[in-house]
Parts: C-alpha cells; structure tokens; sequence
C-alpha cells in the first residue's frame, strides 16, 4: 500500500476534534492543551486506556507457581501471579469488600493474597477463598463466586504478558494487527533470532516526571529528531562499539536506512532501520572476548533463522497507548503510567537474552544502568526536556499557540519496499514526525468517539 | 578505664572525627561541582552501588534491595563509568544539570563499624537536598555504608553502598552523586 494515503485519508477523522481546535494534521498541529488539561486527561483515561491492552510483565518474572509481582494497567493496579498449575492472572489488586490492596508486596511467591482491612483473601487466581464470619454473620449467603477479584483478560505474547479490562477490546493477536504481531515478535526474539528470547533482570525501575504521558509516548513513537538533546552523552563511549556514541550499533560497518513505521488505523509505532545488505559481524570494541563471541554466534544464527528480514533493526516503537520499548541491542519493555495531567510515572523492565552467558548478561545491564531511567546519561536529558516541554503548555497566552508537527509532512516514502516491512503500515524513511502523526491520529480517533 | 583501653578509645574518636571531616570536604567538593577533585578522593578499584528499593514481606528481607551485580539498580559504578559521568556533567551541554541545580550534601551519624587492617567500615546517613532552576525541590534521604582504605595519599573510597529510603523515585532524574 502507497504510504502517502493514509495521512490523506485520516484528515477526515478528526473533524470533531478539529472543531475543538486541539488538532490539526492538514496542518500537522496539535494544541498544548492536551497536555495541560485535565478535562482532556479525564476523558483519555476512558477513551484511550480503558479500551487498550497494556504491558504488564513478562513470563520470566513467574518462575514458579506462586509467584507474583506487582504491575499496573492504565491507572488500575494489578497482580499478576502463576496459580498452581501454572496459569498466569491479572488481577485488580483491590479487595471487594473495602477497596484495600489485596497484595500490598511488590514482589514474591505466597499461596494466595489476603486483604490487611478485613481479612478476606484470596486465591492466586482470584477466587474469593476466605471471609471472615462467613457462616455466623454472612450466614453462607454469600457469593463467594461473584466477589473474587476482578479479573483482566490476558495475553500471553512469546513471552511477554499483557491484559486490559475492557470486555469490549478485540484479541490482543487482533489490537496488534498483522505488521505489528511481527514486528512486537521480532523485538521479542533473542539475538540469535529465536522466538521468547529473553527474561527480565530482577527489579522493574520505577520512577516520575511531571510532564503529561503523551511527551514520553510520541518520544519513542517516532522521535529520530532529537538528536541535539542527546549531544552530551554523544561525546563519550557509553555503548559496548568502543566509539564515541550511545549505540552499540555504530559498530555496524554496513549502511542502512533509518524509518518510522505506523500502524495508521490502530497508533502503533516502530522507530527501526533496515541494513542495505546481510553482513558478516561487527565486533564491538569495547565488549570482552566472550560478548563478541557470543554476538558473533548469535550474528550468523539470526541469519540463517531469518533471512532477508535479519537486515531489520527495531530502535523502538510504542503498542497504542502506553508500552514503550526500546531495542537495538538493549531490549527494555516500559509503561508510561498517567497519574495527572502533567504528572507521569514510568516502570521499566530491563531483558537479557535468556540463553547467554553471564558474561553477557552483566555487560548489558550495566550498558542499561548507563543508559536509561533517572541515572541514565542518555534518558536524564529527556525528563529534563519534558519537565520544560510542559511548562510550556501551562501559560494562558502559549496555550493559544499550537505545537508543531509538520515535520517531513508529505514525505511519506518507502524506496525499498521489502514485502515483509507489513501491509498495512506506512512508512517514511529518515528523520519524520510521521509516526507522532500516527499515533495522536489514531488518539483523536478515540477521543472523539461518542460516549 | 585502664590507660590502655583509653588510648583506644581516643584512637577510634580521632578515626571517627578524621572520617567526619573527610565526608564533610567531600560533600563541599559536590556543592561546588569540583568533581574532579572528588574523583580523587575515590579509590581506582572503586565499588560505587546504588540500589533500588522494593516493598516486600516481613520474612524477605533479601528481597528489599534490588542485588549489587545482576540485578537493575539506580547505579552500579566503577571508576570509569563515574569518570564518564563527571564528563558529561562538565560540558554545558548535559541539559539536566543546565543551568546547574543548586545541592546540599548533609552527611550525619558516623559511626564506625570495623577497621579490618588498612580498610575502614563506616556507617551514615545522609541528605541531599537539590533545588534546580526556579520550582524543582527534590529531597534524597537514606544511608550509607562505606568503605574506605589507608593509602599513601590519604584515606580513599574503596566501595559505596547507598540506600536510599524511596522505593518509585519520586524524582525525573539523579544527577547528583551521593
């Protein structure tokens, strides 16, 4: 499919919210009072993350029955566990009776949870397994069937666990779509090109910005532009290439062409670049002996499962609304969690590819630690960038001045059409603001939904 | 007390109050961003550790802090790493830290642990308070344990453990050093 259309066919989408002046793509703008206002985020609470799937961990983290941890979806708390034979729930971590947490541990393996308030517990599947005075004072009247926690519906994903509590929502195979199943498999295979390639090193690092959700979403969207934020970190070696950047794949001898890939009908994006050709590997200078082995192995194995389609590198993307991950040699799975209009939190989960040696392991965390969260060198520069990008929406008279979004605006080309980049995506090559159009698209489309 | 008993004692005060006022340069050399001059006061085998905080069962107390070594943590340095960070700190361009936000390091309850020959335990607490630009407030509070080793150019840091009492760090970003 031509990418240029869907830009033109979805400007008649956004007629009601053009007429509440918020959005514009003909002109590609967007009001800074969608991310000031808490009209607007009261309403995106109900039209865009009641109806979505989420990212809520991944199977790695629930070794064994019993175990559990403790996740988000949307603003909803959840637990998510492995009953006893070996099932995986999510659970709205919210007693019955009175609200209370069920689990108030981040994390560990119990029989099932019980409630601090009353004592009524539960099940690691939710069931309503105990109430006090049950006989006496509820005289087994009541239904224990009905009032077990409220469960989510589940998805398990080579690996990853996601769920949402909208009875309404599609399969989780089908909110992903065709393109999307591919590439979210891709980002999930090992470096070796294997399906279910990694497991979560232990603690998801959790942490706030005040800055509204969307500056952190349309960030990893799409954003290649933001280069200049990252200036001070591009001065030293912070990769394991040995070079002076923050990528490991500036090791990468063979050229390859970066683009932004949206899913226009549904607001997912993949910010991913294609190599012009397979090559042998590139080792990384500054990676011991035994990591470049290990890469290296995992170079030529990856070729031979995959193919063409080993040419294919995801930098990250963004599963409508709220999981964002980042790849290209660090594969890191988050959400951004909004608690307020301009107030966001974001948990992280760091991945390692499962069958490595330690060696590997520890060379990639620690290229994590470097890297991302609050003591990132890389990623201290956007909390920065977005704590100031919404100050700028606050002020009566900036209010009336939209953002800009025109970047690239028509360029919608593909020049290399490689069958297996999707069908139903579009594409535009090199530096664009078309994934952001995408995703606030697909975001106006909801929002404008008659309740 | 014998008089033997007593030298001791005077020994682990003037230990005590050298490592005091050790903590106390240093906290000044952070205020004023002389990184360069605290990168001096660590060890080159340094152990710089940071981990992050979980709520966990009473009986699990091995899960509270996230391990040193395999697991994600706030920060697991060495000297190069560290060294790295002062760099990026120092070229105008780290927009975090520009314009520069303004710290206080407080540093209280020393107290020694053990002196195991040329290595020093000491335990503290501290407070780091960071005001940046012109709204920012952000408070950091917790303990510390801390290594240090007698060498031929003073006392140095050979390892740091800091723990820090938040568990979701209710801050966008750490770029201060503890």
């Amino acid at each position: 499919m031509a990418a240029s259309t869907w830009e033109e066919k979805s400007y008649t989408v956004h007629n009601i919210m053009r007429t509440a002046d918020f959005i514009d793509l003909d002109a590609g703008t967007l009001s800074r009072e969608i991310f000031s206002s808490e009209d607007i985020f009261r309403r995106e609470l109900e039209r865009v993350f009641l109806p979505a799937w989420n990212f809520v961990g991944h199977t790695s983290q629930l070794a064994q029955a019993g175990d559990f941890f403790l996740s988000r979806v949307g603003t909803e708390p959840v637990i998510v566990s492995r009953d006893q034979q070996g099932a995986i729930h999510v659970l709205l971590n919210s007693c019955r009776h009175r609200g209370m947490p069920a689990c108030r541990y981040d994390v560990g393996n119990a029989k099932g949870f019980t409630c601090s308030y009353h004592g009524w517990s539960y099940g690691l599947d939710g069931a309503l397994t105990g109430v006090p005075k049950f006989d006496d004072r509820y005289r087994g009247r009541l239904d224990r069937e009905k009032w077990g926690l409220i469960r989510a519906r589940v998805s398990i994903f080579y690996g990853s666990i996601w769920a949402t509590f909208d009875d309404g929502a599609p399969s989780f195979e089908d909110y992903l779509g065709a393109d999307m199943r591919f590439y979210l498999r891709s980002l999930l295979q090992g470096p070796d090109g294997g399906d279910d390639g990694y497991e979560v090193i232990g603690g998801i690092v959790k942490w706030q910005i005040p800055c509204n959700w969307k500056f952190g979403a349309e960030n990893f969207a799409g954003d290649h532009y933001h280069g200049y934020s990252h200036i001070s970190v591009e001065r030293l070696s912070i990769g394991l290439s040995g070079r002076t950047s923050r990528h490991n794949f500036a090791a990468v001898k063979i050229a390859r062409q970066a683009m932004s890939v949206a899913d226009p009908k549904r607001g997912h994006t993949i910010r991913a670049s294609v190599y012009q050709a397979l090559g042998p590997y590139d080792p990384q200078a500054g990676a011991p002996d035994e990591v470049n082995a290990y890469y290296r192995k995992c170079h030529e194995e990856r070729q031979r499962r995959l193919g063409d389609k080993a040419r294919l590198m995801i930098h990250g993307g963004v599963i409508f609304p709220n999981t964002h991950f980042n790849s290209a040699g660090r594969t890191t799975i988050g959400l951004w969690l909004p608690l307020a209009a301009g107030r966001t939190e974001v948990w992280r989960w760091l991945f390692v590819p499962r069958n490595a040696p330690n060696a590997v392991k520890e060379t990639l965390r620690e290229y994590y630690l470097r890297y991302a969260g609050p003591s990132g060198m890389v990623e201290q520069d956007d909390m920065e960038n977005w704590t100031a990008a919404q100050r700028g929406t606050e002020g009566m008279v900036a209010r009336k001045h939209p953002f800009n979004y025109q970047l690239a605006m028509g360029l919608a080309r593909r020049s290399r059409p490689d069958e297996w980049l999707g069908d139903e995506v579009s594409i535009t090559e090199d530096v664009a603001e078309h994934n952001q159009r995408a995703f606030y698209a697909h975001w106006a489309r909801l929002m404008a939904t008659a309740p | 007390m014998s008089q033997a008993d007593r030298a001791a004692a005077i020994d682990a005060l003037l230990l005590e109050v050298e490592v005091e006022r050790l903590f106390s340069a240093e906290a000044e050399l952070l205020d004023e961003r002389r990184f360069d001059a605290w990168l001096d006061l660590l060890h080159d085998d340094i152990r710089y550790w940071m981990p992050i905080a979980r709520n966990v069962r009473f009986d699990r107390p091995e899960l509270e802090y996230t391990q040193e070594g395999s697991e994600a943590n706030w920060f697991d340095e060495d000297k190069e790493t560290l060294r790295k960070r002062v760099k990026q700190l120092q070229g105008g361009d780290h927009w975090a830290e520009e314009p520069r936000s303004r710290t206080t390091h407080l540093v209280a309850n020393v107290r020694l642990d053990k002196v195991e020959n040329i290595d020093i335990t000491i335990r503290c607490r501290f407070m780091v308070s960071s005001r940046r630009l012109d709204h920012d407030v952000d408070l950091f509070i917790g303990k510390r344990t801390d290594v240090l080793r007698r060498t031929e150019g003073g006392l140095k840091i050979l390892r740091r453990a800091v723990y820090l009492d938040q568990s979701v760090l209710l801050s966008r970003n750490l770029t201060t050093f503890f």
